[in-house]
């Protein structure tokens, strides 16, 4: 689905990634854990294609075509979503509206023909009914007044909404208590599909209780210092950061 | 010509003014005969006071304070090279509330003289009502909208009003709304030819009244626009104003409302959506002379280009004025580097218990949102558009009149897919 060949990217000049190669495969959850400042949000950054993450060597490509040359928007049309670490308030723009908006102009983008306002909502009320999803929640601005749970959940209902190739989840965990983890994690296990993959970010091996990868790998320093099944979350649960990164160097 | 002069209120500040700006205005007054001949003794009166005050302040400069930001004089060469003329002035709805100011004075009801020969409202602190005086020297055309105490008028009294190419206008509007009256004004502004409006609206709202004032102005270009509103609000009554101004080479938006009775409300809204070199000026005051009242000011001010916007906005609260609320925004949006606002905030307060805030904000749009919506799969275009219909939305949302609202928002749409 998605192959990264020897990303290097820096912000600044200052060189964060530093030569970082992943490959994931259609289905696939593939779990990234690294210590703070190990570049995990910058290499969603760089995947989403965020201004000022400025590439200076490697590839990615998405389903065999190159993305990096692309803009935001065209590599959602492409089929690849971020999950925010911390989604944007934007006062004054309806949930709904919004919704409607983007998956229009993925639509569009795609030459396919935008829904009309009773097709949207069908698919709308189908959605939300299965994240348990509240009416009074999509009246009201994007993530505007929102606790930190009813965040994510509104990352998970647009990923669902937009049906992704590719999702990447960018420590969608942080800042969750139990209970909103749970319910965050059974939104996107619902989603998990045989055309689907996932990348899930954390710094926490707790996530992974509830969306078990396929794969895990330890970024740090700018490099995927070591790669493993799921047991590796444990182990490294276990030893700490510490522990991996100086058997890497 | 033997006439009175009536002394006028205002201490000339002689330094500040420059009397023979006035010179341009002053030549088209041709003599007495022609614009008070026929007219009644105290509106002769009011006519030579007037030109008294023009005579010794001049237009307004950017030497004196309150216009310091907007420099109304090079605007209007060109303006007036066919001299005066009638503003053209039509009316829907209205029933038989509203009457042509001429007519509305054949008999000369004691009321509507007194309003019309009262001083210029806030002219012993300022010293720049010369606008007001102009208005007075020329009175010419205009309307009476009278609405009798208990009556709530179902349709909103929409107006609209436009200059003769290059020809100086004086539009005078004069509201008044009776004890418990309900009304819906909607103006409209669009006139493309060249000229200058000097409009002037004074409004009564009566006892426990409520008066909803919107103006939609789209004007040309080659359109100066000066209006000064002023407005008394008395207890327990309601004034609702909202102004979309995205018209008009300059235009300035002139607001002075004066509480005067206990839980009366005051909310003055507006957009101002410019561009090119366009001048935008809302300059307000409001002065809570009673216990108990509320007053809000939120403007929102999109700029592109080498637009400038102007906002001055003063919430003065007398001594007697314990428990007011007032409150004021000034938020704007720079779409482009040439872009310029200034804003002054003020707050005047002589009472010990009030709530009062004021803020100005000026700014970009921010990249978060921007990048968080195109990767949602908005283009650059359509995620600014978004962001900024949000930006204006959040005043509309204020409005009472849900049909207006859409009328606004579907003007604001209009006007940045021509911008963006």
């Amino acid at each position: 689905m998605i192959k990264i060949k020897n990303l290097h990217a820096e912000i600044d000049g200052n060189e964060i990634l530093k030569g970082l190669n992943l490959e994931v495969g259609a289905g696939e959850v593939h779990a990234i854990m690294g210590p703070n400042g190990a570049g995990k949000s910058t290499l969603s950054y760089v995947l989403a294609g965020r201004e000022g993450y400025d590439v200076t060597a490697g590839e990615v490509e998405l389903d065999g075509q190159s993305i990096l040359e692309l803009a935001p928007e065209e590599r959602a049309a492409a089929g690849l979503f971020l999950a925010f670490q911390y989604p944007v308030e934007i006062p004054g723009v309806q949930t709904t509206n919004f919704l409607r908006t983007a998956l229009n102009s993925i639509r569009k983008q795609r030459g396919e023909e935008e829904l009309d306002a009773l097709a949207f909502l069908k698919l709308l009320k189908r959605t939300t009914a299965e994240l348990q999803i509240s009416d009074e929640m999509i009246k009201r601005a994007v993530n505007v007044g929102f606790s930190g749970g009813e965040k994510k959940r509104n990352e998970v209902l647009q990923m669902a909404m937009l049906s992704p190739k590719l999702a990447v989840l960018d420590e969608t965990d942080s800042g969750l208590d139990i209970d909103a983890l749970k319910i965050v994690a059974e939104g996107v296990n619902k989603m998990r599909a045989k055309d689907r993959s996932f990348i899930v970010i954390t710094h926490y091996q707790r996530l992974l209780d509830y969306i078990e990868p396929d794969y895990v790998h330890i970024l740090a320093n700018g490099q995927i210092v070591k790669s493993g099944g799921p047991e590796l979350a444990k182990e490294l649960e276990a030893k700490g950061y510490a522990e991996f990164i100086k058997e890497a160097a | 010509m033997a006439a009175t002069v009536r002394k006028i209120a205002a201490t000339p500040a002689p330094h500040r003014y420059k009397p023979e700006t006035a010179d341009t205005v002053m030549a088209l007054y041709k003599d007495d005969a022609t614009h008070h001949g026929e007219a009644a003794s105290w509106l002769k009166e009011l006519g030579y006071s007037a030109l008294t005050t023009l005579e010794t302040q001049g237009l307004p400069i950017p030497r004196l304070e309150r216009w310091k930001y907007t420099n109304l004089l090079p605007a209007l060469k060109g303006k007036m090279d066919n001299g005066l003329g009638a503003a053209q002035i039509s009316v829907t709805n209205g029933d038989n509330y509203v009457q042509k100011l001429s007519d509305a004075l054949a008999d000369e009801p004691q009321w509507l003289v007194d309003i019309l020969s009262a001083d210029a409202a806030g002219a012993e602190e300022y010293h720049d009502m010369a606008l007001w005086a102009l208005s007075n020297v020329f009175m010419m055309d205009g309307l009476v909208v009278d609405i009798p105490a208990g009556k709530a008028v179902d349709k909103s009294v929409d107006i609209s009003i436009d200059g003769q190419d290059k020809t100086l206008s004086m539009p005078r509007i004069v509201v008044r709304l009776g004890e418990g009256a309900e009304l819906t004004i909607i103006e409209r502004l669009s006139g493309k030819d060249a000229h200058w409006n000097n409009a002037l609206t004074q409004i009564i709202v009566g006892k426990n009244a409520k008066l909803r004032h919107y103006r939609i102005q789209e004007c040309g270009d080659d359109v100066v626009l000066t209006q000064n509103t002023h407005v008394q609000i008395e207890r327990d009554g309601n004034y609702e104003a909202f102004t979309l101004t995205c018209g008009a080479g300059l235009s300035r938006n002139q607001i002075h409302a004066e509480i005067l009775g206990e839980n009366a409300n005051c909310d003055l809204y507006g957009i101002n959506l410019l561009n090119g070199s366009q001048v935008g000026d809302t300059t307000i005051t409001v002065d809570h002379k009673a216990p108990h009242c509320t007053s809000n000011q939120f403007y929102r001010n999109v700029l592109n280009g080498q637009a400038k916007g102007v906002f001055q906005g003063k919430v003065h609260v007398h001594q007697i004025a314990q428990k007011t609320d007032g409150y004021q925004l000034s938020n704007t949006l720079l779409l482009s580097d040439t872009a310029e606002m200034d804003t002054k905030p003020e707050l005047e307060i002589y009472a010990d218990d009030v709530k009062c805030s004021h803020g100005a904000t000026t700014g970009q749009l921010d990249d978060e949102p921007l990048f968080y919506l195109r990767s949602r799969g908005l283009s650059e275009m359509a995620a600014k558009a978004l962001l900024i219909e949000a930006f204006t939305n959040e005043v509309i949302e204020k409005l009472a009149d849900e049909p207006f609202k859409e009328v606004v928002s579907a003007k604001c749409e209009e006007w940045l897919r021509d911008v963006i």
